[in-house]
């Protein structure tokens, strides 16, 4: 596997042996070790408890390592975990925010949070425009709003954090196919702004519409890494199925 | 970040449409029990000068200083307006006079026990019953419910200090509920001086020092929620585990720590104190009744014997023996009856230190709940505390004494023989009778003044660093609680 990691210097996000058995002896990474180069859009692809949500929060330091490391240009992340956190931006699978905060308040919250105090109401306007939301949402109470709302409220706040990484567990889930449309499209720009993207999804076609890199992962480990390119032509979800099954897991993964 | 992290939670409750309507119904009921405080006091201050006005009017009435009494008010104290307490449990008066020993009568609860069965709601009431409520309510899912709400994820993916959250939490949901619960309270406070009720000093001070202990309870109640939310991962469980909780320390442990220091340190009732004395006073009058009995047949034999030898003075010998021995049999008596007393004033000391006893082990107990330490410390700063009754019968007791010798010295200058049934006989005039009911008032303007008791500030300082400190150990503990249980809280 190690032939298929990208090898260009300083990479932005690294999983270096990154290995996470819990209390009750549940493996749920076994030793993965992947980069994430600036620019790059890094897709982790499985089903439920394959470990890509445990992945990410390796890197947010929610939970500590086992064995090996999770590093933030170059910082590893349960040794300097707020300096890693600097450099990261996060979206979860079901963005919620604060209810009784309109999205400007969330925005406006988060991004302070973030260390970024010196925005104004008309950036704000500008990064809720930027992910689609209409004008007349951003003084509306968040406790009214759909999924998809809820979503791009969560990627503006990302944007607004200006990390040169972002982390996306399963940012498409339950998005109908306009909204899932235009936060492909909105990837692509944050991609071409530079900012590494890391996301888990089980989105096989979304995955592959927008991946620079695919990892197919199960129990815990990286079956399948493969570039776009080496993907081309390739039909993903027969690909995926023919890992899940174990049919080229086996191979692979020795 | 700190400042951010607490305008934050400052913002989440006062935008909360929870918080408009627990607020509204808190400064309702607040500004509700201290107007009808107010409404009770001023009720039972008229009461008290008129009851008080006719006390001096039958003294500057009576036409002798034979049989005079008084009768002495418990003075209703303006801070009752806020902690009732135990003030309407006990006797608003008693008889001063050398006849009746003190004893308090007609309590309010005892004149109307309609208000007995569930009693009034006063400021305290509502301090330690509602608004403690009100902030278990605010914060039980203070760090559950982010984590449900996948908040706490979004928000510790940025670089937060876990010790800013918590620090954060604790002090933007005091800032968001005490201040403005501060308002009625104020509020409160205006409508006192509004009604014209006068306040001492000294009561200002005990009132400062109620709010103060208020908001300590309060605050404790507070980082309670804040502490049960970081242990638990589901805000419906949190909600349970903080009601039983509350139940535990509102309703349980005050009432438990009574009953059990009634079981561990047992105090004898009224009737067995009676009946001990009175199995004493019988055995010691038997072994009198014997020895007497052994001496008047001592007495009787000494005596036949005496006649026999002797002859013509017998009469006049036997006059002073027998005045001789019932002098010795009246001592004899009164040695009895001073054991007796003796017996009875040890058991009463005996029974007192019991009762003591049980009343610390009872309040220590109690004190374990922040409830109790507020509700012990409430009543003694408003004077209303399990003291009142003996305060103002030390008080009455001690007047009394002043009243008998001021009346004792004025019969003794007067020579006041009124109320005394005289029948002369005359060999002239024959039989006359005079009472002399009718003669005109006695002048008794130089009679001491009854002083009515009024709680020290020493009792007041002293239930304010005991309960106060207390209450400050219960925070602590709550916040350390909090502090290090998020430390190791699973945010996801």
């Amino acid at each position: 596997m190690s032939e298929n990691i990208l090898t260009i210097e300083k990479p932005r996000l690294e999983a270096i042996n990154l290995t996470k058995r819990y209390r009750d002896g549940v493996l749920a990474l076994d030793n993965i070790s992947f980069s994430v180069q600036p620019g790059e859009i890094f897709v982790m692809l499985g089903g439920n408890g394959a470990g890509k949500t445990t992945t990410i929060n390796l890197f947010l330091n929610f939970i500590e390592p086992t064995e090996g490391e999770a590093r933030i240009d170059g910082i590893i992340t349960h040794k300097d975990p707020l300096a890693a956190k600097e450099r990261v931006s996060f979206v979860s699978e079901n963005v919620m925010l604060y209810g009784d905060f309109t999205a400007v308040q969330n925005l406006d919250y988060f991004s302070r949070i973030g260390g970024q105090s010196e925005y104004t109401k008309d950036d704000y306007r500008d990064a809720l425009l930027r992910v689609n939301l209409a004008e007349e949402a951003h003084h509306k109470k968040l406790r009214g709003f759909s999924k998809g709302m809820r979503q791009k409220c969560g990627i503006a706040i990302a944007i607004l954090k200006g990390a040169p990484a972002i982390l996306l567990d399963e940012p498409t889930s339950g998005l109908d196919p306009k909204a899932g449309h235009d936060f492909i499209h909105l990837l692509k720009s944050l991609q071409k702004e530079g900012k590494s993207i890391l996301m888990s999804t089980h989105d096989i076609f979304r995955a592959k519409a927008i991946a620079d890199t695919i990892a197919i992962m199960n129990n815990g480990r990286i079956i399948m890494l493969k570039k776009s390119s080496e993907l081309a032509g390739c039909n993903l979800e027969e690909l995926y199925m023919q890992y899940m099954t174990g049919h080229d897991g086996q191979r692979l993964a020795g | 970040m700190l400042i951010t992290l607490i305008e934050k939670e400052l913002k989440a409750i006062l935008q909360s449409p929870k918080f408009v309507a627990t607020f509204a119904v808190c400064s309702l009921l607040m500004l509700l029990s201290v107007f009808i405080g107010i409404k009770e006091f001023q009720a039972q201050q008229k009461q008290y000068d008129v009851a008080v006005s006719l006390s001096e009017q039958g003294i500057q009435e009576s036409t002798s200083w034979r049989g005079m009494s008084y009768k002495a008010y418990r003075k209703p104290d303006p801070m009752q307006i806020f902690v009732s307490g135990l003030t309407n449990d006990i006797g608003r008066w008693s008889h001063i006079s050398q006849e009746s020993s003190v004893k308090l009568r007609n309590s309010v609860y005892s004149d109307d026990p309609i208000f007995s069965v569930f009693r009034f709601i006063d400021f305290a009431f509502i301090v330690q019953v509602v608004l403690s409520l009100f902030a278990i309510l605010f914060t039980y899912d203070a760090i559950c419910g982010e984590r449900e709400n996948g908040t706490l994820k979004l928000l510790f993916s940025n670089a937060i200090k876990r010790s800013h959250y918590i620090i954060a939490k604790c002090v933007g949901s005091w800032l968001g509920l005490v201040v403005p619960i501060m308002i009625p309270i104020l509020l409160s406070v205006l409508m006192v001086i509004a009604f014209g009720i006068s306040l001492e000093g000294s009561d200002w001070l005990k009132l400062f020092g109620l709010m103060s202990m208020s908001i300590f309870l309060f605050t404790f109640f507070i980082v309670l929620g804040v502490f049960i939310s970081s242990l638990t991962r589901r805000s419906n469980i949190s909600f349970l585990f903080a009601l039983v909780i509350w139940v535990t320390f509102v309703l349980i442990i005050p009432r438990a720590g009574v009953m059990a220091a009634g079981q561990i340190l047992p105090v004898p009732r009224v009737a067995e104190i009676e009946g001990q004395r009175d199995a004493f006073a019988k055995d010691k009058w038997a072994i009198f009744n014997e020895k007497s009995m052994a001496r008047w047949d001592s007495y009787n034999q000494n005596t036949s014997e005496d006649s026999d030898s002797s002859c013509g003075s017998n009469f006049v010998f036997d006059e002073n023996e027998l005045w001789e021995h019932m002098q010795k049999e009246d001592s004899a008596r009164k040695i009895v009856e001073r054991e007796i007393e003796a017996y009875e004033t040890r058991l009463q000391e005996d029974l007192q230190q019991r009762k003591s006893g049980q009343e610390r082990l009872a309040f220590s107990l109690s004190r374990f709940s922040p409830s109790s330490a507020y509700q012990l410390a409430a009543m003694t700063l408003a004077g209303t505390d399990i003291n009142l009754k003996s305060r103002n019968i030390e008080v009455m007791n001690n007047y009394r004494t002043q009243f008998n010798n001021y009346v004792d010295n004025k019969i003794s200058e007067t020579n006041d023989l009124s109320g005394v049934f005289m029948i002369e006989i005359s060999s002239d005039d024959g039989v006359k009778m005079n009472n002399k009911r009718d003669e005109q008032t006695i002048d008794a303007s130089d009679m001491p003044k009854y002083i009515p008791a009024k709680s020290s500030m020493r009792q007041s300082i002293d239930a304010l660093i005991i309960d106060g400190g207390l209450l400050g150990l219960f925070i602590i503990l709550a916040f350390a609680g909090a502090f290090l249980r998020m430390q190791k809280y699973d945010v996801r």
